[in-house]
């Protein structure tokens, strides 16, 4: 794949930048994420987490991981402090 | 507000799950973040050899009215940012609800094929444009590429011609770190000819029979004619594949390269079409990240189509009181999900003290989910069976070496 | 852009309602997703990004991507997809500010 193939839609991020964070130790799609910021985007990684899997057992040589790598937190989906306050706007 | 279950995803497994426990005289919610329930049935359009067209949207239409007249409380357009022992949901418009039993039926996202230019206005995944074509009535294009052979793409290439929209080509998508065997026609040929042998579509059928063909088998990846083949009046291509997407602000053109037997591009030369849609099938992946938030133990199987949270075979994960149903367990159609949704509304039912003393409900649902999965006219990964055996296995070690649950 | 006709489904019956986008109207069929009502007028541009501003439309048209999130009478973020266009609605495009 040409290197600046864009991986993470959301935070933008080439695949070069991607290979650099491998080459200098990313192992684990979590810790891709704390290098580049692929996967920390409002989706959250539901577009690119396959992907990255793919591309550090590619380079890396390892089996993809049991646990989904991203270490899903708390909120699970984007929202705003209006929203958690109960006061979401409808349409 | 309290209920004995509240689902998560108003899809095939979800709504069948909520109607089942709802029947059985449980209070239950159905939460969902569409405006429309129904999930995946609603872009769904086939025709099933025995019975006739599959209109997805008219079985979510019924389910919805069987949930309703049931009394299953339906939450629509909300989403879930968390889920607390001992179970609080919550929503985020503030609201909190509170369970003994969760299902999460949140089914599976579409894997990613990253392209040159695959962010640009007009490349959108093949679900998106099966969604658009028969559920919203608009075509994705006037003029659409496909990026990905495989049983959904093939399918949903019919529905848009169907449609009236112009099918310029279904190509394999180009050989990279991540594309693995997608890539390869010998693989992709060997992957239809196992997985369309009920094809309820004309397009996925020829291409299976084809696939299945022993001279086509056989020297189909290398004398794969350059110019495709017709089927149903669409050209599939297993000796180019696509390997950028152009246009200034939006998709104007494709750049197409010939590829071997192997998918390795032959030479530099490449040439362009115009277009104004490309859609990209990479296969879907179960959805799991609530499951995630609420600690479930889970499972890598590449057959199930990737992360799984661990369960029972009565659903039922790691975690005490909930459960998972649908394409959340593994890739399958809209009907294992559905018996898979009986059944984990069968065992909530059973666990809530609703069912009969004695009753076989729960190994009768077991049977029927089999039944479904023996039955079903499209398979979407190809070693589905082993997937689901190996689960059963990690699942089996599991309570061996655990004593206690979560 | 509009199936009219489906040799399946049958006829689209007509529900129209009006909405703006970025200024201008437009017809849009009454429930339909505001995505599939500004592709239905041949626009695929949905917003602009946050990093190189370059333009994005319609993704997974599901709700699971977020590419498609537009201002919708004032307030920022709704998924396109998912969100049903009604009689008289604002719409923007998002250009780079952040969330």
């Amino acid at each position: 794949m040409d290197k600046r193939t864009e991986i993470c839609r959301c935070e933008e991020v080439k695949l070069g930048e991607i290979l650099n964070a491998i080459n200098n130790g990313a192992k684990t799609s979590k810790a891709l994420k704390l290098a580049t910021r692929a996967g920390m985007g409002i989706c959250q990684g539901r577009t690119c987490q396959p992907v990255l899997e793919q591309i550090i057992s590619y380079y890396t040589n390892q089996n993809i991981q049991e646990t989904p790598g991203l270490s899903t937190n708390h909120p699970v989906r984007p929202l705003s402090l209006e929203e958690l306050a109960g006061n979401r706007k409808d349409l | 507000m309290t209920y004995d279950l509240v689902v998560i995803g108003a899809g095939p497994a979800g709504m069948s799950a909520a109607i089942k426990a709802a029947k059985a005289g449980a209070h239950v919610a159905i939460i969902d973040e569409n405006p429309v329930s129904g999930g995946k049935l609603l872009g769904q359009l086939y025709h099933e050899p025995d019975s006739g067209w599959w209109v997805g949207r008219n079985i979510a239409r019924e389910m919805i009215a069987k949930a309703s007249s049931l009394g299953v409380a339906i939450f629509r357009k909300m989403e879930i940012w968390g889920i607390f022992p001992k179970w609080n949901i919550m929503l985020n418009n503030g609201e909190r609800l509170t369970t003994e039993h969760v299902l999460i039926a949140t089914g599976a996202a579409e894997k990613a094929i990253p392209v040159e230019g695959w962010t640009k206005p007009g490349v959108m995944a093949i679900g998106a444009a099966q969604t658009l074509t028969n559920f919203h009535r608009v075509k994705p294009g006037k003029k659409v590429v496909i990026i990905g052979v495989d049983p959904l793409s093939l399918s949903v290439a019919q529905e848009l011609k169907m449609a009236g929209v112009e099918v310029a080509g279904i190509y394999p998508p180009p050989a990279t770190e991540v594309s693995s065997d997608k890539s390869n026609p010998k693989q992709i040929i060997q992957g239809l000819s196992a997985m369309a042998h009920l094809a309820p579509n004309a397009l996925l059928k020829a291409a299976g029979k084809a696939a299945n063909h022993p001279t086509i088998k056989n020297i189909a990846a290398k004398c794969y004619p350059s110019f495709g083949v017709k089927v149903w009046g669409i050209p599939l291509h297993l000796r180019k594949t696509i390997t950028a997407i152009e246009g200034e602000k939006q998709v104007e053109q494709v750049r197409i390269t010939a590829i071997d037997g192997n998918g390795n591009q032959k030479n530099g030369r490449t040439k362009t079409m115009g277009v104004d849609c490309v859609c990209i099938s990479g296969g879907l992946y179960p959805l799991s990240e609530l499951a995630e938030a609420a600690g479930c133990d889970f499972v890598y199987i590449e057959e199930l189509g990737g992360h799984v949270p661990l369960h029972s075979p009565e659903l039922e994960t790691t975690k005490d009181g909930i459960y998972v149903a649908g394409n959340i367990t593994g890739i399958e159609g809209a009907k294992v999900a559905m018996a898979q949704g009986e059944l984990a509304g069968t065992a909530i039912s059973s666990r809530l003290g609703l069912l009969q003393k004695g009753s076989d409900a729960i190994s009768e649902a077991q049977v029927k989910v089999q039944d479904a999965r023996a039955n079903a006219v499209i398979t979407f990964q190809q070693h589905i069976e082993s997937g689901r055996e190996k689960l059963a296995q990690c699942w089996h070690t599991n309570v061996q070496t655990s004593s206690g649950k979560g | 852009m509009r199936i009219t006709e489906h040799p399946v489904l049958g006829k689209l019956e007509k529900k129209p309602v009006t909405f703006s986008f970025n200024g201008k109207k437009y017809e849009a069929q009454a429930g339909e997703s505001i995505a599939a009502a500004l592709l239905a007028n041949d626009i695929r541009i949905l917003r602009y990004t946050e990093k190189h501003g370059t333009p994005r439309g319609i993704y997974c048209g599901i709700g699971h991507c977020y590419e498609c999130r537009v201002m919708v009478n004032g307030e920022r973020n709704f998924r396109a997809c998912i969100t049903p266009v009604k009689q008289d609605m604002q719409i923007l495009s998002q250009h780079g500010e952040i969330l």
